[in-house]
């Protein structure tokens, strides 16, 4: 793909028109309508009189309680992430690394897995797990370890575990392809040079590696803060997140233009992580081209 | 690529003799794969821990599992609630695929070949949807069908399912497309193929593969879709994911259980055919 084109658009060029419709309608269209809402006073087309308004905004900076909930979202996010890169890098760098295909499909299967299986089938597994009647505590409870169950459901501490859950594999593969690219030379040269493993690792291999870290984080990161479903099913409707306040404000409370104001905060937050995101993935391809 | 990895090898295998055995180094070899063992378990565990519940024949969650039975699937399959959202999803499924590929297969070839001004930003924005929440995508559209007063029709809700997976279409066609040598195409058209002869003969069965993998991945997410559906489905007429949802905050019973392993199994079929046909291994690049 070359950025720059020396020749006119062809008659191929016409192809992106559908989608450039679809996307004009279902997404620009749309989202701009929901920035007009989020600063008008009600629904222009219920009522004929609505004027410009700041006063979603103003709600909510003025209200601690909102304060707290985008704090306590964008903490969740930051769990998870810190948590999905703990776990997910070992796993990447052994799926890079694997020399036998049979056990790189097998891997790669079984980080796909848990991708293809739905959000919400995947936070009733942790369901199971984590309630107080849950594999977990009756497992512990049956050993002796405990004598009470332990409050895993309805904390954000089950929240971040779901999360890692879902959102590891997409850290895993954005890892591995960076990984992959590391030249194996680079730490066998340094072992030579007399580096154990881990030293090698740490100074060659993990440097190497931290544009993809960074894609990967501002991945985990962007769909973590966006999650809906385990947030809500493993935090009880206790824990308050961005995405259930959004949703709450439009099932309960019929207001859409506080709903529009919060999805704008969010939408913002995101575009920030995307243009980061896509920052990084240049940064990996640009490394690609030195090499 | 083939000739780095042999050269890797043979590389790996000097240096290895050179190299000094000692236990830390086998301690820190265990330790490696003892992670590595544990992070899979953590990611596979929860899936099989699912298919027990799904079997388990008591009437709630219970821990170690009692017996074998198939009481929840046929409660699930007599349920007409679950039923009607099976189809329904499945029906949303396939006319989203249907649109999802068309669409982002002929955007691919547009962005390939096409010689647009600005090709970078155009994908960076096609595959956005990816990243920027879908819930988001959700919210709009719902309040965009509320102001132009459309009601929540099946066509609104495969819109948004377009939406977001139109990008898996994009990706993998052009992965596709910016692996075959383009000199293929102009040497067609050299020995006298028409342009449309070319691109139906030549082009259409090289990105198959790649269209393929895209419509099979678009089909996965929609089946599975959940913020974008939440949003966009009306009452007595929801997916198969917001039907489990709504179930979910009220019972946790083996139903579930085997709804789950019904989509878990098509998920299942999907990746080995997938692997089997096309080979995952190309696609699956963020």
């Amino acid at each position: 793909m070359s950025s720059t084109a020396t020749t006119r658009p062809n008659g191929l060029a016409l192809f992106i028109l559908p989608s450039a419709l679809l996307f004009g309608l279902f997404f620009f269209l749309p989202i701009g309508l929901m920035a007009v809402m989020s600063v008008l006073t009600g629904n222009p087309v219920v009522m004929p009189k609505v004027a410009f308004t700041t006063r979603h905004y103003a709600r909510m900076i003025g209200d601690p309680y909102y304060l707290e909930v985008i704090w306590t979202t964008i903490r969740i996010g930051l769990v998870t992430t810190l948590v999905a890169l703990a776990i997910g890098y070992p796993l990447a760098h052994w799926m890079a690394r694997i020399k036998s295909r049979t056990g790189h499909a097998l891997l790669l299967m079984a980080v796909l897995a848990p991708m293809l299986t739905g959000i919400v089938v995947r936070t009733f597994a942790w369901m199971t797990l984590l309630s107080d009647k849950g594999v977990i505590n009756e497992t512990l409870i049956a050993l002796g370890l405990i004598s009470q169950p332990l409050k895993l459901m309805y904390t954000e501490t089950g929240i971040v575990v779901g999360l890692v859950h879902i959102y590891v594999p997409f850290m895993v593969l954005t890892l591995t392809g960076v990984i992959g690219r590391i030249d194996e030379r680079l730490e066998q040269a340094a072992e030579n040079l007399g580096a154990s493993p881990l030293r090698a690792f740490i100074e060659v291999t993990l440097p190497l590696s931290l544009p993809g870290i960074l894609a990967g984080s501002l991945l985990v990161f962007a769909l973590a803060i966006s999650a809906y479903v385990t947030p809500i099913l493993l935090g009880g409707f206790q824990i308050m997140t961005l995405p259930i306040l959004i949703y709450q404000q439009i099932s309960a409370n019929f207001n859409v233009g506080f709903a529009a104001a919060l999805g704008i905060v969010l939408l913002m937050i995101s575009l920030l992580l995307v243009i980061a995101y896509n920052r990084a993935l240049r940064l990996v391809s640009g490394q690609r081209e030195l090499q | 690529m083939q000739t780095t990895a042999s050269s890797s090898l043979s590389a790996a295998q000097q240096t290895a003799s050179v190299r000094m055995p000692g236990p830390a180094r086998h301690y820190g070899r265990a330790l490696y794969l003892t992670i590595n063992i544990a992070i899979l378990v953590f990611l596979l565990a929860p899936i099989a821990i699912v298919v027990v519940f799904a079997l388990n024949p008591t009437p709630f969650i219970q821990f170690p599992p009692v017996g074998v039975s198939l009481r929840w699937f046929e409660k699930f399959f007599a349920s007409r609630d679950f039923m009607h959202a099976l189809w329904f999803s499945l029906e949303v499924a396939v006319l989203t695929t249907a649109s999802a590929t068309i669409l982002g297969a002929s955007a691919a070839l547009a962005l390939a070949r096409g010689n647009l001004p600005g090709t970078r930003l155009i994908v960076a924005t096609m595959l956005s949807p990816l990243m920027l929440p879908a819930i988001l995508t959700g919210l709009a559209l719902f309040q965009t069908y509320v102001l132009l007063d459309v009601g929540r029709p099946t066509w609104g809700l495969v819109a948004g399912h377009t939406l977001v997976t139109l990008p898996y279409v994009v990706r993998t066609t052009l992965a596709v497309l910016h692996n075959f040598d383009t000199r293929l195409e102009e040497a067609a058209q050299n020995l006298g193929a028409s342009p449309l002869r070319t691109f139906f003969e030549l082009t259409l069965p090289l990105i198959k593969p790649g269209v393929l993998a895209g419509a099979i991945f678009a089909f996965i997410v929609s089946f599975d879709q959940f913020p974008v559906s939440l949003f966009l489905v009306s009452p007595g007429n929801e997916t198969l994911p917001v039907t489990l949802f709504n179930y979910l905050k009220f019972d946790l019973d083996g139903t579930i259980g085997a709804a789950s392993v019904v989509s878990i199994v098509l998920a299942f079929v999907v990746v080995i055919g997938l692997d089997r046909t096309v080979g995952l291994r190309s696609y699956v690049k963020l």
